[in-house]
């Protein structure tokens, strides 16, 4: 030991208080500052959908980009066996029209799916544990783009020329084979 | 088989005297100070260097992979996640295995082989309450304050390197982190597993020193059990501790 007494608890007051600040600044300069939006803090609504995509719990629900809450709980209806996502509002919108819409989407081409959520204009509002009527299942790109390109051949026959000059001049050949 | 569950068991024994020898009265809260300083103020050198380095890398790395799906901007969120969930308290359990560990195990095998801990317990006082338990708990007290250190550090590295080197933008840098660490899950995980990897390397490293072979060579055996054995067990632990926190 090199040092002793007063000098040595300086050393350590020193290097405790620079740690204290050191973890102070961190949480504060890099983390969202929450722990999650708490149980006691937010409102259930559940909304019906045919299709969640890549939707997963704990997913971000969005007005206008923002994040006003999380995805709670996802469950199939062993009835309708449609997808029940139920989630969890921050309590600061309380007062979602009751025509509000529910739709599934993705930021970006790669990005996560999150819950949009589409005010509308009626005076009734949405009580905790309702369910929004009107959804919009997630858009499912690939599938969409094959029903598109198998599509295209098959509704227009007389445009098959068309079609096959644009590049891909087996496409619509395969569409042909597959009608019954 | 025997043989493993009964050090399993000796390690368990020798915990429990640990903290049963653990009483704040001012002897210890003394040498409490004393090993602060010595095993956390002065590795703080290595911990943040270390931290800086593997801030650099990490952003080199993330910018190679990012930028192959154009989300090289997204790099600050493989540098926080990455940082507080795994690289940090592991990276610094390791490092402080190297500076710290090595030091009390070579500590307690010498006091072993001089027989000071033997004359010890002959004047009636525990060698278990008088040399390990503040050992122990400055190493549970200070490899958490060293991952912050080593985080900060590697932050700021790892922003100098994307900002100033690659040209990032340093609003989105800052902010894209923050939105993906969360402080309940991320930062508060972060030292809870630093808390547990400081109990493991002191508790690994001063019962092998501690337990050591009264000879200079069993000091050197201890030495090296202790980097070893504390090292393997920090990166299980991890393992487990990440499985069980973040799903």
């Amino acid at each position: 030991m090199s040092i002793r007494g007063p000098r040595l608890e300086f050393a350590v007051g020193a290097f405790l208080l620079l740690a204290m600040a050191t973890l102070l600044v961190l949480a504060m300069a890099s983390t969202n500052g929450r722990f999650s939006l708490g149980a006691d803090r937010t409102y259930p609504l559940q909304a019906r959908f045919t299709g969640i995509g890549q939707l997963r719990a704990s997913g971000p629900v969005k007005i206008g980009g923002v994040t006003i809450g999380r995805v709670a709980d996802i469950q199939v209806d062993p009835k309708r066996y449609d997808a029940v996502v139920t989630l969890a509002i921050d309590d600061r919108y309380r007062d979602l029209p009751a025509d509000t819409t529910a739709g599934i989407f993705t930021s970006g081409l790669l990005g996560e799916a999150f819950v949009g959520l589409q005010p509308g204009g009626d005076p009734d509002v949405l009580k905790p544990g309702d369910e929004i009527a009107f959804t919009q299942p997630a858009v499912d790109l690939l599938q969409l783009v094959g029903k598109y390109m198998f599509s295209a051949g098959a509704d227009k026959p007389g445009n098959d020329a068309a079609t096959g000059g644009a590049g891909n001049g087996d496409t619509p050949a395969i569409s042909e084979e597959s009608r019954p | 088989m025997n043989a493993f569950v009964r050090a399993v068991g000796r390690g368990g024994l020798f915990a429990l005297a640990v903290l049963r020898a653990s009483r704040p009265t001012p002897g210890f809260l003394a040498e409490l100070v004393r090993e602060i300083y010595k095993i956390g103020a002065r590795s703080l050198p290595i911990i943040a260097v270390g931290g800086a380095f593997v801030g650099l890398s990490v952003i080199l790395l993330g910018y190679r992979a990012l930028d192959t799906y154009g989300a090289s901007d997204q790099v600050s969120v493989m540098l926080g996640l990455g940082l507080y969930r795994e690289l940090a308290p592991v990276l610094t359990a390791l490092l402080f295995i190297g500076r710290a560990g090595s030091s009390i195990a070579a500590e307690l095998g010498l006091m072993r082989a001089t027989d000071q801990i033997t004359a010890l317990g002959l004047m009636a006082i525990d060698p278990v309450a008088k040399v390990v338990a503040p050992r122990f708990w400055a190493a549970v007290i200070c490899v958490p304050l060293l991952t912050g250190f080593f985080i900060s550090f590697a932050i700021l590295a790892g922003w100098f390197e994307a900002v100033h080197v690659i040209g990032l933008d340093d609003g989105t840098f800052w902010q894209a982190m923050k939105d993906a660490v969360d402080l309940g899950d991320d930062f508060l995980g972060a030292f809870l597993k630093a808390g547990v990897f400081g109990a493991i390397a002191a508790l690994v490293a001063s019962y092998v020193g501690f337990h050591s072979e009264p000879t200079i060579e069993g000091t050197s055996v201890a030495t090296t059990r202790a980097v070893v054995n504390a090292s393997l067990l920090v990166l299980m632990f991890n393992f487990v501790l990440s499985a069980l926190m973040f799903r």
